[in-house]
Formats: C-alpha cells, sequence, structure tokens
C-alpha cells in the first residue's frame, strides 16, 4: 500500500512536466510558424503570464496561509462539530462557508485540501471550493458594483451556490470518497498533529502555520504557475476576435463566453468588470454563465484541482459544472425577459 | 538531497520570487502587468513570498516533519538522526517550474502590450464601460481637451446624443496601428484597458484621419490633437479625430488605462 501511494504520488509530478514540455513544444511550433512576429508574440505571451501570475501571488499566499492557520489553530474535532454531517446540509454549508473566507479561486482549492485533510466531509468541501469564489463578501460586492443590485448579481449567487449544492450532493454519494482524492491528502496524521501542536507555544504556532502554507505554496504554485502558462500561451494564440465573432444565440453564445471564461482565467474578485465589456453585445444568459463558470473552472483552477482530486473525479466535476451552467444560462436566455 | 537541502532550495526560490516581484514594485513597471489598485495587494504578496522564506530557512534547523506529518514518502531518517529525501513525495526537478517567472521575467524583454498584441486580442468599440457606476457623470463631466481615449469612447456610448460630442476639441496620445480594416489615410491609436491585469486588457481606440499619416510608425506613440467625430468600424461605432497636429511622444509611464 505504501509502495502504491509513493508511485502515485510520483505520477503526480508527471502531469506539471508534461504540461511543461507541451507548453514548451507549443512554444516553439507557434515561434516556428510565425517566424517574423515571434519575438512580438514571445513578448505579449511573456507579458500575459506575469501578469496572471503576478496577480495571483497574493490571493494563493493568503490561501496557503488560511490553510495553515486552519491546520495549526483549529482543531479537527471542533471543525468536524460546527459543520453538518448531513448530505445536504453539508453541501449547503460548503456553499455559504465561502462568506467566512473572501479568497478567489487561487486561495480556496488549498483552504478546501485542508479542510479535506482536517476531515471534513467531501460534499462539504467540493461545494466550499466551487460555490466560494462567488459567494464571499468580496465577490458579492464586486458584482454588485459592476452590474448594481439586479437579477444578474442575483442570478449569480444563486447559481452558483445552486451548481456547488448539486456537485457537492452528487459526490456524496460516494461511500469511499478517498477513491476520488489524490494520494497526498490522505497522507500525514493531522488528528495526532493536532495535539502535539495545540501544546507548544504561540511562536512556534505562528511558525509552524508558515512552514505548512510554504510547503503548500510550493505544492500549488506550481499548477498556477503552469495554469498562468498555459493561459497566456492560448491568449496568445487563439484570436479573441475569432471567439466574440462566433455567434449571439441562446446557446452559441452561452457557450462562447464560457470558453472565454476558461481561456482568460480571470481572478474571480474582478471578473464582473470585465464581463461589463459583453454585457452589449452577448445574451444576459450568457454573462451569467461567464461569470458562473469562469471562478468554478479555468485553466489555472483546473491544474490546482488536479492536484487535490484524481483525474476523473476532476472530469466529472468539470462536466457537471459545465452542463449545469449551461442548462441555467439557456434557461435564463429562454424565459427570463431581462436576459 | 537531504530534506535540509531541499528546503533551503525552496527558501531560496521564494526569496528569489520575492525580491523579482519586489523589484518591479521598485520600478514602477509592475503597472505594466496589474491595474494599480492591486498594488497594494502585490505588496502583501511580496511580503508573503519573504515571510515564507524564512519560514523555510528557520525549518531547516528544526524539521517540522518530525512533530508534523509521519506519511509514506515523508522525510525519512537515515539512521543517524538527518532526514535525506525531499518530503510528501515531492521531487527536486519540480522545483524547476518554479524558475518560469523569473526565467520569462529576467530573460525576455518586458515590455506592456502595444500593438502586437491588438492584432489578435481585436479593437473594442463598445468596452469596458461600467453599468450603473457612480463615476459616469463625472467622465462625462471631463473637458473634452483632458479626455482619454477610454473617456471619449464612454462619452459615445453614454451619451444621449451622441451627435452632440461631434465638433470637441479631442487631445489624445496612444499608439499606432496600422489596421487593415481602414483605407490609406487612416490610422487607429490605441490604448489597452485594464479591469484587473493584462489577461483582461482590452483593446480600445479611435480612428486618425488626415494627411501624412503614412508616416506613424506601428506601436510608437503620439500624441493627436484635433476635432472628434462619430465612424464606424465593422458597422460599429467609433470616435474618430480629425489630425490637425500629430507629435511622436514617449510611452508615457502608465501604458495603460485603468477601468
Amino acid at each position: 500500500m505504501m509502495a502504491r501511494l509513493r508511485v502515485l504520488s510520483g505520477k503526480v509530478w508527471h502531469l506539471p512536466l508534461g504540461f511543461a514540455l507541451g507548453l514548451l513544444a507549443m512554444a516553439a511550433l507557434a515561434g516556428l510558424r510565425q517566424a517574423p512576429q515571434a519575438g512580438a508574440q514571445v513578448s505579449v505571451f511573456a507579458t500575459v503570464f506575469l501578469g496572471i501570475f503576478i496577480e495571483a501571488v497574493p490571493f494563493l499566499f493568503l490561501g496557503t496561509l488560511a490553510s495553515g492557520l486552519v491546520e495549526v489553530f483549529v482543531r479537527r474535532e471542533l471543525l468536524l462539530r460546527l459543520l453538518p454531517t448531513g448530505a445536504f446540509a453539508g453541501a449547503l454549508a460548503g456553499s455559504l462557508l465561502g462568506m467566512l473566507f473572501p479568497v478567489c479561486e487561487c486561495g480556496v482549492i488549498p483552504l478546501g485540501r485542508r479542510l479535506i485533510r482536517k476531515g471534513v466531509r467531501l460534499p462539504v468541501a467540493i461545494a466550499f471550493m466551487l460555490a466560494a469564489p462567488v459567494v464571499n463578501p468580496v465577490v458579492i460586492a464586486s458584482t454588485i458594483a459592476a452590474f448594481g443590485l439586479g437579477p444578474m448579481a442575483l442570478w449569480r449567487f444563486a447559481l452558483s451556490g445552486l451548481i456547488a449544492l448539486t456537485v457537492g450532493l452528487v459526490f456524496s454519494v460516494e461511500r469511499q470518497p478517498q477513491r476520488l482524492l489524490q494520494p497526498a491528502p490522505l497522507q500525514g496524521g493531522t488528528a495526532a498533529a493536532d495535539g502535539a501542536i495545540l501544546r507548544t507555544s504561540l511562536r512556534a504556532r505562528v511558525q509552524q502555520s508558515l512552514q505548512i502554507a510554504a510547503e503548500e505554496f510550493f505544492e500549488m504554485g506550481r499548477f498556477l504557475i503552469l495554469g498562468a502558462a498555459l493561459a497566456a500561451l492560448m491568449q496568445t494564440l487563439v484570436p479573441q476576435t475569432f471567439l466574440l465573432g462566433l455567434g449571439s444565440g441562446p446557446v452559441l453564445s452561452v457557450l462562447v463566453l464560457m470558453l472565454l471564461a476558461v481561456v482568460l482565467s480571470i481572478c474571480s474578485t474582478v471578473d464582473s468588470f470585465v464581463a461589463l465589456a459583453f454585457a452589449r453585445a452577448f445574451t444576459g444568459g450568457s454573462v451569467l454563465a461567464f461569470l458562473v463558470f469562469g471562478p468554478m473552472v479555468d485553466i489555472k483552477s483546473t491544474l490546482l484541482y488536479l492536484n487535490v482530486f484524481r483525474r476523473r473525479t476532476v472530469l466529472y466535476i468539470l462536466l457537471l459544472t459545465f452542463m449545469l451552467t449551461l442548462v441555467g444560462a439557456v434557461f435564463v436566455n429562454l424565459y427570463l425577459p431581462w436576459a | 538531497m537531504t530534506t535540509r537541502h531541499y528546503r533551503s532550495l525552496q527558501a531560496l526560490l521564494l526569496l528569489l520570487l520575492g525580491l523579482f516581484l519586489g523589484s518591479r514594485l521598485w520600478s514602477g513597471q509592475i503597472t505594466w502587468y496589474i491595474n494599480t489598485r492591486f498594488l497594494p495587494l502585490t505588496l502583501l504578496g511580496t511580503v508573503g513570498l519573504l515571510v515564507l522564506a524564512r519560514a523555510l530557512f528557520v525549518e531547516r534547523a528544526q524539521p517540522l516533519d518530525a512533530l508534523h506529518d509521519h506519511s509514506p514518502g515523508h522525510a525519512q531518517t537515515d539512521g543517524e538522526g538527518e532526514p535525506h529525501g525531499p518530503p510528501a513525495g515531492a521531487r527536486p526537478w519540480g522545483l524547476l517550474v518554479f524558475l518560469l517567472p523569473l526565467v520569462i521575467g529576467l530573460v525576455v524583454p518586458h515590455r506592456p502590450l502595444g500593438s502586437e498584441a491588438l492584432a489578435n486580442r481585436g479593437l473594442s468599440a463598445i468596452a469596458p464601460l461600467r453599468a450603473g457606476g457612480a463615476d459616469q457623470p463625472l467622465q462625462l463631466a471631463l473637458a473634452p481637451t483632458e479626455r482619454t481615449i477610454l473617456d471619449w469612447m464612454r462619452a459615445f456610448n453614454l451619451a444621449e446624443d451622441p451627435s452632440a460630442e461631434e465638433g470637441l476639441p479631442a487631445d489624445v496620445v496612444g499608439f499606432a496601428y496600422h489596421d487593415p480594416r481602414l483605407p490609406a489615410g487612416q490610422v487607429l491609436l490605441g490604448r489597452f484597458a485594464l479591469t484587473c491585469c493584462v489577461a483582461d486588457a482590452m483593446a480600445i481606440g479611435l480612428i486618425v484621419e488626415g494627411a501624412g499619416l503614412d508616416q506613424m510608425v506601428d506601436n510608437a506613440w503620439y500624441r493627436v490633437q484635433g476635432p472628434i467625430y462619430l465612424a464606424s468600424l465593422d458597422g460599429r461605432p467609433i470616435p474618430l479625430i480629425r489630425a490637425e497636429q500629430v507629435q511622436e511622444v514617449p510611452m508615457p509611464e502608465q501604458p495603460y488605462l485603468y477601468n
């Protein structure tokens, strides 16, 4: 069993390496194909990559710091006592937990993983990871600032919460949650460590929190860097003009803006202002889809999920989120007058 | 490689990343990548990286693993008390990924987005505008010669009667872009508008019309003065300046406009 865990944890490393090699190959190909503009394209790629990375670093730091503090200062028993045990109540609580942790997807995934390691049930953690990037005070404020307290903002919060709740419930039927997770979250005995850590001084506990945060920064940061590189490459090579010109029907417009949300990989705390740019040219449902799907699924968050869940689990999460967002947004387009 | 060496390497990487962010903050070039309102957050991130680097340096002497984790793959001892092997299935070469921002940041000549990015992103004639924002009346109240390209777009988009804006004197700065859709004698004067970071940068611009514009070079920066009118590009409204004076200028300290 231990050997198997070691092999699996080694496999986790193959993924970023594969992505890195793929990126290099694609970049080289792109350079060859567009030789006259290669220098300019590399410059655009570098600027966008650094932009995403610099923007995300503080959020990743805050997320990993929160994770370290939860690990050291919040006892497992307390956490389990506070959170509901039932599937529905748990997923609902998970959907609303973001109100206490106002971080975007870069920070929420390490924190979600920490909760799993602490023994929090999977539906709670999955609902938290999906909903928290939207259902949190900062994003609520920025959405209202951009769109006003109208149907767009209300539908964004409601649909995000509903999707997170549904996906959380779907995964609650799994009797052996360990089968959905990467081996890493199963390792380590936090309960044993709790007692030892709580007996140490405050200074030592802060130091321990920081060390855990640093370790997580490396675990999650590599996916963030690769995700940022991939997003920058997509932005450099895939013409946005082509995407935006694809159409404005009730279904196609939704698909286009969902794809754009994935490609842009914008932080959920500010994506409302970007979405406004599309508000006049696209259907209301498609803008809603951009605002709901983007925070849950984009290139960098997908890579971060892969560090927590097995590939098949991530695929299910992506597909479920995709389908539910599509259905919700098309429903809005077809049946609601404001869209 | 011992755990001690692995931690040292991690700490060094965090230190270098922190110094890299700090150097961009110090030089002011950070605004080539993110909106100015996120500068405090970047400062927090920089300090955070340095704090984490210090925590790892301290851990070299007091391995956390001994207290925290006894999992398979975690630091094992060689029987003499010195942990060896990186923790938690990590491999030293996995840290190479963290060199990517440093290598790209130091090797690729850094410059803000310019006209080379415009071809791929396209020009937005309607973005970015805040719906119902309290600042809109203020933007429209700006004196015409103080308006940026973004302000002119807002003015034309939000005015009840856009034709009332026609003929007003404009004085704007932007980079040149010879858009293939434009006829001879017309050039686009563009800027990128940022909401968050360059990932969401939107190209906005207006058309400059006049004699001798063929000498304007793509991606060079110009100050253009003249009366403004409403034109259209691909069927969409876009402001147009009949240039009375065109002057090449250095790139502004903040090349982007912020939404």
